[in-house]
């Protein structure tokens, strides 16, 4: 028992060690900016296909599951609209992006950076003088941020788009009806407030991909193991995050 | 060149070396064997900064090491080469990226003289014609041989080989083991070599050095490994022997 909360206790600090240095080595320079873009067009623009259509249908159960149960409760389903659109930009869109994001991105980074771990390619790059976390960290790190930053307002866009649709096709609101419905209860700033979230999810994303990376143990068992302590780490840190940031926006209204 | 006084190296409650002392001059060839598990890897990797010893000291040219930050162990490892148990390619970049990417690092080359560099390497070790394929398009022989030529690239004055010819032909071992011996004698290179193989090391090494556990049983020149009654040596000298007659 102690033992383990000892090397919980010395994981913690290698991964907040992680995350420091990763920040440091992102405000020095030199850049690597081609790697940064080629980063960014694997997080953003590859992932934006698979982003949209989930959103899209959580667009869709949102709008239908909260028409059921007001209608059910309430016998009224006027506030739909609005209560969805608050959903969606509150939540719905940074946070499902951002878990899409982890799956796709994450455990592949995890189990990317694991292999070299175990192949012994981190020792190699150190060898020839390379800082591993200059090469590997950072250009995905700066990739996930901006990825999740624009992936949340393509997902909110989309999300409020298909969320508008449904509400015509299911429950007879005309766009205009929705559009002012949204309009009483979310404000710009909520679209700000989501991309802030898309981008600190973002951050998290490749840290603890690469930190579980690191100290991926030899074999395909350790690899594994590393991807999928990244994924759910991830995923966990997301949600507790969002719980933060949540509280601390609530401030700004 | 390189000095151990006393290192022990431990993971956890597991002591991996254990008061390890040793020297290896300038341009003297140092075979280290022993079974699996015995520590030769990490003592390879003490020397180059990749593992901090728990206690001791390592010395490098007379300077010490063990407690040099990750950026000052930079120019120590300028002068290392280490080629590593697996290929270690960056699988992403080709070949000639690969080989390209140590000179790039530590010296201030140009182009053209960077793709003569590249030339020379792959020809010393068999390749040529291989710098445009991608590792995961070579044979495990063709990337370990990359994986040398890589090391060599940057005219290292410290070799450290770990295990360099395990899962290659015969052919290639031998080629492998005479480059091994010509970079010492020609460009007076100081290599320290982890195997099994101990007829070769009877062959080529100029000092034997035999890990056990951790510790060291036996430590000398060749003909004074002959002579050993340890154990362990004449273990590894009677498979050289049968080794030797099947050749």
């Amino acid at each position: 028992m102690i033992a383990l909360a000892y090397n919980s206790w010395v994981g913690s600090l290698e991964f907040l060690a992680l995350a420091a240095n990763t920040l440091i080595r992102t405000i020095l320079p030199p850049y690597r900016f081609r790697d940064i873009l080629r980063q960014v067009v694997f997080v953003a623009y590859e992932s934006a296909p698979i982003v949209v259509f989930c959103v899209s249908f959580a667009a869709v159960v949102t709008i239908i599951e909260a028409s059921f149960h007001m209608k059910l409760i309430i016998k009224n389903d006027a506030m739909v609209p609005g209560f969805a659109s608050l959903l969606i930009l509150r939540e719905l869109g940074a946070v499902v992006s951002a878990l899409l994001i982890t799956s796709r991105v994450g455990a592949g980074l995890a189990a990317e950076v694991g292999s070299m771990q175990v192949t012994e390619q981190i020792d190699a790059l150190r060898m020839l003088g390379m800082d591993p976390v200059r090469y590997l960290v950072v250009p995905r790190f700066v990739a996930c941020v901006i990825g999740g930053f624009l992936l949340s307002i393509v997902a909110n866009l989309v999300c409020l788009y298909c969320a508008m649709m449904v509400s015509q096709v299911s429950l007879g609101y005309s766009p205009g009806s929705f559009l002012m419905s949204m309009r009483t209860f979310v404000h710009f700033q909520d679209l700000i407030f989501s991309s802030i979230k898309g981008a600190c999810f973002g951050a998290v994303i490749p840290l603890f991909s690469c930190y579980y990376g690191f100290r991926c143990r030899a074999g395909a068992e350790g690899v594994g193991l590393a991807t999928t302590n990244s994924v759910v780490s991830t995923s966990v840190a997301i949600i507790i995050i969002d719980f933060v940031l949540s509280w601390l926006f609530t401030h700004f209204y | 060149m390189i000095r151990f006084e006393n290192v022990v190296k431990k993971f956890g409650e597991r002591t991996v070396l254990n008061g390890i002392t040793f020297s290896v001059d300038a341009g003297e060839i140092l075979f280290i064997l022993g079974t699996s598990g015995t520590g030769k890897s990490v003592l390879l990797k003490n020397i180059v900064g990749l593992l901090r010893p728990t206690s001791g000291r390592i010395f490098i040219d007379d300077e010490e090491v063990t407690h040099l930050s990750e950026e000052e162990y930079l120019s120590i490892r300028k002068k290392c080469g280490m080629v590593f148990q697996h290929p270690a390619l960056f699988d992403s970049l080709t070949v000639f990226e690969n080989i390209a990417f140590g000179l790039r690092r530590h010296y201030q080359l140009d182009e053209e003289e960077i793709r003569r560099r590249v030339a020379r390497v792959l020809g010393l070790v068999n390749l040529p014609d291989v710098e445009e394929r991608f590792p995961a398009k070579l044979s495990y022989g063709m990337q370990k041989r990359v994986s040398l030529a890589r090391t060599v690239a940057i005219d290292p004055q410290i070799l450290l080989f770990d295990e360099p010819t395990t899962g290659l032909d015969p052919v290639t071992t031998n080629t492998i083991n005479n480059l091994i011996r010509d970079l010492s004698r020609t460009l007076h290179t100081t290599s320290l070599v982890v195997s099994h193989d101990m007829h070769c090391a009877l062959a080529i090494a100029d000092k034997i050095l035999v890990l056990d556990k951790g510790s060291i049983v036996a430590y000398g020149t060749a003909d004074e490994m002959k002579r050993s009654t340890q154990p362990l040596v004449k273990d590894f000298l009677q498979e050289a022997l049968e080794l030797a007659k099947t050749h």
